[in-house]
């Protein structure tokens, strides 16, 4: 009797479980650093005038966004990107392109084409996207003032979501 | 030969080969990174091993536990590093330390059951031996030679 | 009419005819009328026929382009060859479904037409079940939620192409095939337990019925399985040939779950024992088919075979439910009438081994299970997202491998009811000294892994047990009929053809662990940047870069490298490249493999310069010992031949009584 409960029982769970299966999307994939502190890093610029450390943009709201030329979802969020930078560029908001897996040659060439005026920085051994947790591009975060990331979003980005990303912030940093 | 002795022999030679095989050795560099690599689940693949694939992010991570084992760096302080910016989804057997880790429990689960089922169908030792089958049973079997042979035509 | 109407027009008729059958054959086996019998046989027939003509149809538009039909263009292009054109068949979820249909077609046709004549009553009601799961997959397919002939309003000129993995080698013909057939058949010996639990049959006629059915779909399943560790060897690119991955997962539970029931039939066959338990493996192996098709194919889980997320996973998850309620309670309902009599035997008796065998067997199905739906429980329960693969199923399952291996070579040694010491002695010296042997033999040639050499050492022991019993066969029978010993060697495999061909299956299990454990202990990696004329050393191998080159073809753009292999005997030339196909955005790596008895040299072209093509990075693995796990395969496939194969009829085995009695011509 107890084996045959426990049968029934098993089996019950194996349905449930697969019926749970169905609200779960298997892409949609969530770690480890949001809520932490930043992992710091400094990068050289893809134009090669020097480099850029997160630590002198503590204070500051800053946007780190991985991106590549090869990525085909990263040029579908590109204007998104482009307008937000425009509406921000003279606030403290920073906002900084980490140019993913490629040559810093071919990341230039394609920071140029898509006229991305903020400042972008080569992480040609990989490690920052790693210290991130990042899957592929575009991957897009949000460091607060206080140098903790706040969100982060996966996939193309859409100019609403960046901005009330970056709003969120502001105004926790201004209370 | 006497056989018995034969088998002694082999036994003491396949314990000692095993023994051989299982001794404990300090691990070298390349088998500490094989060892942790093994254990990376790579992010842009299917399921696949950061140590397997052949992927641009699987050799930026293994050149990045390369680095840190030549660092100095304990497994465990690797490991940590990498569940810190990915979680432990970044592992491919669940954690002993977390409740995740129950799943290690599963296939003993299963054989202490299996096994708690069979001895109890076992005879046990006292009870009687076969002795020739009952009329019943040699009647069951004429009945099933004749079936099968009418089956097989 | 186009190829796409008519094959939609034949599914639908199929449909009709497979809900007519359906009752026909309820109404016969219920009132055991042979006029309603006779019309379900009709249905069955004309109603597999109309099923291939369809699947020739999609066929058909496949291989002329026709875009009009949505799955035509999604998985094909015009420039697609022939050959890749027809196997797409099975490249996506319809056309899959579609095979799998009328797979299912033709055993329901076979029962119909060859199975109701020996056992009418019981072959009836099975064949009711068959009709009833053929409706099912038949409604799957007219609705548009797997609809392969759904058309699109307007034509595209091109498609898209198959995937890039499926259309780079030609296994896919292969494998894909014989896991649907493997897959399918188990709904034979499934139908069978059914319709014997619906009569109410105490009895095993169900299981003689089914016994070569349940034998072929297990050795399709295996040997569909080692074709697809060799397609994904051949075709991933990253130099192995398993990965736990979830489809691979969903094909080994049912082959694990079979293979316990053709040992456990056997005590059910000698001692009439285990009547419930063989039903419940024979329902379980049919239900795990089904839920390794709703885990690969509804997108719940992550694979390298999931289809996109789609919507026949809450109608398979309903087909596993309505399965799982329907047997589940018959085999409660009945098992009162199932009862066996008195206990198994001793513990060193040939059926409390198989027992022992069942339970190893039930714990890695239950753990590759387990392991595979986990994150889903622990996400649902947690939220927490975790992964399991590789590591945790070969932790937990080499261990159950190697006892069973164990096993394997201990059951067919030990006689049934209990053995005696002399017994123990008399079987088991050569074979434990043989595993010593073998576990020598693994030191000496550098395969020193625990693992390995333990696999080692019970392969030797198995492979001692099997040449024992082969010789104890032949000098039985050279001394009984005066045979000679290739003469006494053919007649055990042709007349005792289940117990040898076994043995046979034995041997070539121990030939894939020996691969699998020399493969994964032995493996060597190197990977190096190389300019044209440089080269790259790894066990005794030279791998040399001659030249990069693009190449062009109709269909695709490659990056092909130019290597020469040489050393260890070997002087190969190997072109792995990266493949660019205009349906996928990313280039798929084509692996150059120089195959060998001895090792395998596997090299991957992992990146090379975009402008001037003046240097590659090659990846380079050494795989000693891969080849032989094909080999084993095959090996297995054989001995399931054999062990399947109908032995000669009654009066040949007289014929030499005869001819001894005959003067000499």
């Amino acid at each position: 009797m107890v084996v045959r409960v426990a049968i029934v029982v098993a089996l019950l769970g194996l349905v449930i479980t697969l019926g749970l299966a169905f609200r779960r999307d298997p892409h949609d994939i969530r770690t480890g650093t949001v809520g932490k502190p930043a992992p710091a890093f400094t990068l050289q610029r893809l134009d090669g005038s020097g480099d850029v450390a997160l630590a002198d943009l503590s204070g500051k709201v800053v946007v780190v966004n991985f991106f590549a030329s090869w990525c085909l979802p990263c040029t579908e969020e590109n204007p998104a990107l482009v307008r937000v930078y425009e509406r921000y560029r003279s606030s403290n908001v920073v906002m900084l392109g980490v140019n993913y897996q490629e040559s810093r040659e071919n990341g230039l060439a394609y920071v140029r084409r898509m006229g991305m005026g903020w400042t972008t920085v080569a992480d040609t051994d990989g490690r920052v996207a790693l210290s991130y947790g990042v899957f592929g591009p575009p991957e897009t975060f949000f460091i607060g003032p206080d140098g903790v990331i706040a969100g982060r979003h996966i996939g193309p980005i859409d100019e609403a979501t960046l901005v009330t990303g970056i709003e969120t912030l502001r105004t926790r940093a201004a209370r | 030969m006497n056989g018995r002795v034969l088998v002694a022999i082999a036994l003491l030679v396949l314990a000692g080969a095993l023994v051989f095989a299982a001794r404990p050795h300090e691990a070298t560099a390349d088998e500490r990174i094989d060892q942790i690599t093994t254990e990376l689940r790579c992010p842009v693949c299917q399921g696949l091993s950061v140590k397997d694939s052949t992927s641009e992010t699987a050799r930026q991570m293994r050149d990045l536990v390369a680095q840190r084992v030549r660092e100095g760096k304990t497994n465990a302080e690797i490991e940590a590093e990498f569940r810190t910016a990915y979680g432990d989804w970044i592992f491919l057997s669940p954690p002993l330390s977390s409740w995740s880790g129950l799943v290690w429990l599963v296939p003993v689960a299963v054989i202490a059951a299996g096994l708690g089922l069979v001895s109890a169908r076992l005879r046990g030792p006292g009870a009687p031996a076969p002795t020739a089958p009952s009329a019943a049973q040699v009647a069951a079997l004429r009945e099933r030679v004749a079936r099968e042979e009418a089956a097989e035509g | 009419m186009s190829a796409g109407d008519l094959g939609a027009a034949a599914l639908r008729a199929a449909l009709f005819l497979s809900l007519w059958g359906t009752g026909a054959a309820i109404y016969a086996a219920w009132r055991r009328d042979a006029r309603a019998l006779h019309s379900a046989r009709i249905a069955a027939g004309i109603g597999f026929a109309l099923v291939v003509l369809a699947a020739l149809s999609m066929m058909f538009a496949l291989a002329t382009h026709d875009f009009s039909i949505l799955y035509v263009a999604e998985n094909n292009a015009r420039e697609t060859p022939l050959f890749y054109s027809v196997i797409s068949l099975w490249a996506a979820l319809e056309g899959s479904i579609l095979l799998w249909t009328a797979i299912l077609a033709g055993a329901t046709a076979f029962i119909a037409v060859r199975g109701t004549v020996a056992i009418p009553r019981l072959a009836t009601t099975a064949l009711a079940v068959m009709f009833a799961m053929l409706t099912f997959f038949l409604l799957l397919i007219t609705t548009p939620a797997a609809d392969p002939f759904a058309r699109l309003a307007l034509a595209p000129d091109n498609g898209n192409g198959p995937n890039a993995l499926l259309q780079n080698h030609p296994l896919m013909a292969l494998h894909p095939p014989l896991l649907y057939l493997g897959y399918v058949l188990t709904s034979v010996p499934f139908a069978y337990a059914i319709a014997s639990l619906i009569l109410g049959e105490g009895g095993d006629r169900w299981l003689v019925a089914t016994r070569r059915f349940a034998l072929i779909s297990w050795a399709l399943l295996g040997v569909g399985i080692v074709a697809g560790a060799w397609w994904s060897y051949a075709v991933l690119g990253w130099g192995g040939y398993w990965a736990w991955d979830p489809v691979e997962n969903a094909a080994i539970m049912p082959w694990l779950t079979s293979t316990a029931y053709l040992h456990s039939v056997m005590v059910e066959e000698k001692r009439s024992l285990l009547r419930t338990w063989n039903l419940a493996l024979v329902v379980a192996t049919f239900a795990l088919t089904i839920l390794g098709t709703f885990l690969t194919r509804s997108g719940v889980v992550n694979s390298v075979h999931s289809f996109s997320l789609s919507a026949i996973g809450p109608l398979l998850l309903g087909y596993l439910v309505a399965i799982l309620v329907l047997s589940v309670g018959l085999l409660l309902w009945r098992s009162g009438r199932l009862r066996d009599a008195g206990p198994i035997g001793a513990p060193l008796s040939r059926e409390a081994i198989f027992l022992f065998q069942n339970v190893l067997f039930m714990a890695a199905t239950l753990t590759v299970l387990l392991g595979t739906l986990y994150p889903l429980v622990a996400e649902a329960i947690s939220g927490a997202q975790l992964s399991i693969g590789g590591p945790y199923f070969d932790r937990v399952e080499i261990p159950l491998a190697l006892a069973l291996l164990f096993l394997m070579g201990v059951g067919p040694q030990l006689p049934w009811h209990g053995a005696s010491r002399a017994t123990l002695e008399r079987q088991f010296t050569a074979p434990i000294v043989a595993a010593a042997a073998g576990a020598v033999a693994a030191l000496v040639t550098g395969t020193t892994a625990l693992a390995a050499v333990l696999t080692y050492a019970l392969g030797a022991f198995v492979i001692a047990t099997v040449v024992q019993e082969f010789a104890r066969g032949v000098r039985a029978r050279r001394t009984l009929h005066g045979e000679d010993g290739v003469a006494a060697f053919s007649n055990l495999l042709r007349r005792s053809g289940r117990r040898y061909g076994g043995y046979v299956v034995h041997l070539g299990i121990v030939v894939v662990a020996l691969a699998v454990a020399t493969s994964q202990a032995r493996t060597v990696d190197a990977e190096r940047t190389l300019a044209p004329g440089e080269s790259l050393q790894v066990a005794g191998y030279t791998v040399r870069l001659d030249a990069v080159r693009a190449v062009s073809e109709p269909q695709r753009e490659s990056i092909v490298a130019d290597l020469v292999v040489t050393g260890n005997g070997a002087n190969q030339d190997l072109r792995p490249a990266l493949v660019q196909y205009p349906s996928s955005a990313q280039a798929v790596g084509s692996p150059g493999i120089g195959a060998g008895l001895r090792d395998d040299v596997y090299t991957i072209l992992a990146a090379y310069d975009q402008r001037t093509l003046s240097w590659a990075t090659i990846r380079m693995r050494v795989i000693p010992g891969v080849s032989w796990l094909w080999l084993g395969g095959a090996v297995v496939g054989i001995g399931a031949v054999i062990a399947g194969a109908p032995p000669p009829r009654r009066r040949v085995v007289r014929m030499p009584i005869a001819e001894v009695a005959a003067p000499a011509k």
